[in-house]
């Protein structure tokens, strides 16, 4: 009995500490919510902090999508995102398989090329290089194609593949299936979790591309949400320099937060479940 | 058998490897020339390339905010139009994602025609032979320009020229916009008069923090607010003091900020305001605004701040939403002290931009040629019109030889500032702009200031500014907040010679503001 009332302490302790972390950190992601869908003159009342709104306006997103160049950047996130993940995942994979296959000649020098790449970087200045050589500047291909394959996300899928039982290539080979074949028909099928999982860190990745933008974007109409919603939160940061800055009001900075975020955010849950799967590096699955 | 079949697959895989590495290897070997002239993919000007001669592109660059797309762009398509060209501003919201852009593009050779960097860039660029000298172009291909910011301003060309080399077009200086903000409506509540000298100031302070302004029945106010040391501006000026690393004249002479003997008095005057606890607490931690969010608040009844910050309709029509009797006012004449009335120290010759142009343009002279077009059409009378007011018949109308502004100016002409080059005549556009705010500005405009000649000076090499002002800064309010005794003053200027090297960079400024002649 005693032991069992011990049991019962633990877990309550346990759920008012998971309690209070999970308050920690919902509060922070709830008052960004609530300030953007509350009043201007409701908020600044309330010096700034509103936690549940008692009335509802939708006037800053509105504002948001009039004034700002916020809808093409969405395009423009939603576009590399989009295409930008399809094509990692493609390549990713094309890399990842053939290097999964303990046959393949001169696997090692191939691992090693790639896991070089962890080790080392090019650094920024080379990169721009490349992508100025190749014409990519102020095209959309920038943000595309120079992270195309993400030399971690290879050795995560790769040692996914690794763990099909080879007994499985055998039999379609046996059927007379080559290796796209079996590729595309055997192996991708069952690596679904995996599969997610990168994707998600590439999307997640394509989503929030910011720097690279700044880098090689000289055209404003080819800039990204990540960039254009900075904009909107540097300006009420600072001192007012150009005297005709608007500054943009802070239900509207958070309505710009949440409009960034939102869209990972609905996403996250539903893929969660694969992750465990997926993300297990080598070891033994269950 | 099963070798041949691999084949395919790794070569694959090779290729794909190879371009991860491609990062690596660094592809230095391909960009020696500085033209990017042919790109694919950039077919997204959709312009009738039927005229006779192709619009000349020109890539523009600044940190700057608001500008929108080039479509909505009026001020964009009308130069182009007039100028034939195909002008592409990249505007970049943060100033170091700026820097950094600006540097990777130098380093890639892929340069902007006319770009904006601060001086001391100007003085690392041209050091390195990046930039064109201009002084060869100025008296002739930019007359027009340079009349025009003559116009405003005597002294400018100046300020821009580094070693009797001009490297950069000075944009106009802008006017100082800052002054001492106080609340009427506390000031009457109490039945206070309005302060004019420092003491009366602190005798307001005391009563807004002590006597319930907003009559709420907790003493949850203060006298002022503000952000770090700065907000004492109007302290140091009636101390005769321009505030700690400014440059300017004393009694005939190079004075510095930190070496003023009125520097102790006048942060002894500011630690007696800390100690009557008239001083928001957080004053010395305060950034990102918040300070004009709190005075809003009501939450203090004093603060340093420019007309733009407190007096554009926007702000007025927040703190009214917050408290309808509030009544922010400017403290005109500046509070008297000691050493005079001043409102701080402006430096009233410092350019609001430095444009540069990169050297490898010299060798397209048909480029050169559209990048001075530019700027003269910009300082010429017709296109500054243009990029101050707009369009007319859109964003403003003229009457009787006036500027009209329209509803559509205040909506769109937010941006048109990125496009004065040169700059304008601030009183005039101001007063257009801002017709409600035309008493504030007029205000801080005329009100008494100590000359500073900052804009002069370049840090010599090896000295650490940042280093040196964050030092700086974090003993001063030691000293303000009674950390470290005023007494210790001397030391830490010692300190601040040895340790920082503060001594080589007054002595380089001294030199250089008196090469300049502005002090003889």
């Amino acid at each position: 009995m005693v032991r069992k009332g011990e049991d019962r302490l633990f877990q309550t302790v346990t759920m008012l500490i998971l309690a209070l972390v999970g308050l920690v950190s919902v509060v922070p992601l709830l008052y960004v919510f609530s300030v953007s869908l509350t009043p201007f003159a409701e908020v600044l009342r309330h010096g700034g902090y509103v936690l549940i709104p008692k009335e509802i306006t939708f006037h800053a997103y509105k504002k948001l999508f009039e004034s700002s160049g916020i809808p093409r950047a969405l395009g423009v996130t939603v576009y590399i995102t989009v295409v930008g993940t399809m094509i990692n995942l493609l390549l990713t994979t094309l890399v990842a398989y053939p290097l999964s296959r303990k046959k393949l000649p001169g696997r090692n020098i191939f691992l090693m090329m790639v896991v070089l790449t962890i080790l080392f970087s090019g650094g920024i200045i080379p990169t721009y290089l490349i992508v100025k050589a190749t014409g990519l500047i102020d095209s959309l291909w920038a943000l595309i194609l120079p992270g195309a394959v993400n030399s971690f996300n290879v050795l995560i899928i790769k040692s996914f593949f690794e763990q099909l039982p080879e007994e499985l290539f055998e039999s379609a080979r046996i059927d007379g299936a080559r290796e796209f074949r079996i590729l595309f028909t055997l192996v991708i099928p069952l690596s679904v979790p995996a599969m997610i999982t990168v994707g998600l860190f590439y999307a997640v990745g394509h989503w929030n591309s910011f720097f690279s933008a700044i880098m090689y974007m000289t055209d404003r109409s080819l800039y990204p949400l990540q960039v254009v919603v900075r904009e909107i939160l540097m300006l009420s940061q600072q001192q007012v320099e150009n005297v005709e800055e608007q500054v943009p009001t802070v239900t509207m900075q958070m309505a710009a937060v949440i409009f960034a975020s939102l869209p990972i955010l609905v996403v996250y849950p539903f893929l969660q479940k694969h992750f465990t799967k997926g993300m297990l590096l080598g070891s033994i699955k269950g | 058998m099963n070798r041949s079949k691999w084949v395919p697959l790794s070569l694959t895989a090779a290729l794909v490897t190879g371009s991860l590495l491609a990062g690596c290897s660094s592809g230095s070997g391909s960009t020696s020339g500085g033209d990017a002239a042919a790109k694919p993919g950039e077919s997204a000007s959709a312009s009738p390339s039927a005229a006779p001669s192709a619009p000349v592109k020109i890539q523009m660059a600044m940190a700057a905010s608001g500008l929108p797309s080039p479509e909505n762009d009026d001020i964009k398509k009308t130069i182009d139009k007039k100028l034939n060209t195909d002008l592409q501003l990249t505007a970049i919201a943060s100033g170091e994602d700026y820097k950094n852009q600006i540097r990777v593009r130098i380093s890639g050779g892929n340069f902007p025609d006319l770009f904006s960097v601060e001086l001391a860039d100007v003085k690392e660029f041209s050091d390195k032979g990046l930039l064109l000298d201009l002084t060869p172009y100025i008296d002739k291909d930019l007359k027009t320009a340079k009349d025009f910011v003559l116009s405003e301003q005597k002294e400018i060309i100046k300020k821009a020229t580094i070693n009797n080399k001009l490297y950069a077009i000075p944009r106009i200086g802008d006017v100082p916009f800052s002054t001492m903000w106080i609340r009427q409506d506390w000031l009457d509540k109490l039945n206070l008069k309005m302060p004019t000298t420092l003491d009366e100031m602190m005798a307001v302070a005391k009563a807004f923090t002590e006597q319930d302004p907003d009559g709420n029945g907790k003493k949850d106010t203060y006298g002022l607010t503000g952000a770090k040391i700065g907000a004492f501006a109007s302290v140091f000026g009636g101390f005769g003091a321009g505030g700690p690393g400014t440059f300017y004249e004393k009694d005939g002479k190079v004075m510095n900020g930190y070496y003023d003997p009125a520097m102790p008095d006048a942060l002894k005057f500011i630690k007696s305001m800390i100690d009557a606890g008239v001083v928001d607490p957080e004053i010395m931690t305060n950034k990102a605004n918040i300070e004009v969010q709190k005075a809003f608040q009501g939450k203090a009844g004093m603060i340093f701040r420019g007309w733009t910050d407190m007096a554009k309709d926007e702000f007025v029509a927040q703190y009214k939403a917050i408290n309808p009797n509030a009544n922010w006012v400017q403290i005109s004449p500046p509070l008297k002290g000691p050493g005079g009335a001043y409102d701080g120290a402006y430096d009233y010759d410092r350019p609001s931009r430095y444009w540069v142009i990169p050297k490898a343009l010299e060798k397209d002279k048909a480029k050169l040629q559209k990048v001075f077009d530019l700027i003269n059409y910009v300082s010429s009378a017709e296109g500054n019109r243009l990029v101050m007011y707009g369009l007319e018949g859109k964003h403003y109308n003229l009457k009787d030889g006036k500027v009209i502004p329209t509803d559509l100016m205040a909506k769109e002409g937010n941006y048109f500032n990125l496009y004065q080059i040169t700059g304008r005549p601030n009183k005039e556009y101001l007063e257009i702009k801002f017709p409600n705010q035309a008493a504030a500005t007029d205000v801080a405009i005329k009100a008494p200031r100590i000359k500073a000649f900052d804009s002069s000076v370049l840090p010599p090499t090896g000295y650490n500014k940042a280093d040196a002002d964050r030092f700086a800064e974090e003993e001063l309010i030691k000293f303000v907040t009674g950390k470290r005794p005023l007494s210790e003053y001397p030391d830490f200027l010692k300190t601040f010679e040895t340790t920082f090297q503060y001594k080589t960079f007054v002595e380089a400024g001294e030199k250089q503001i008196r090469d300049q002649g502005f002090v003889k």
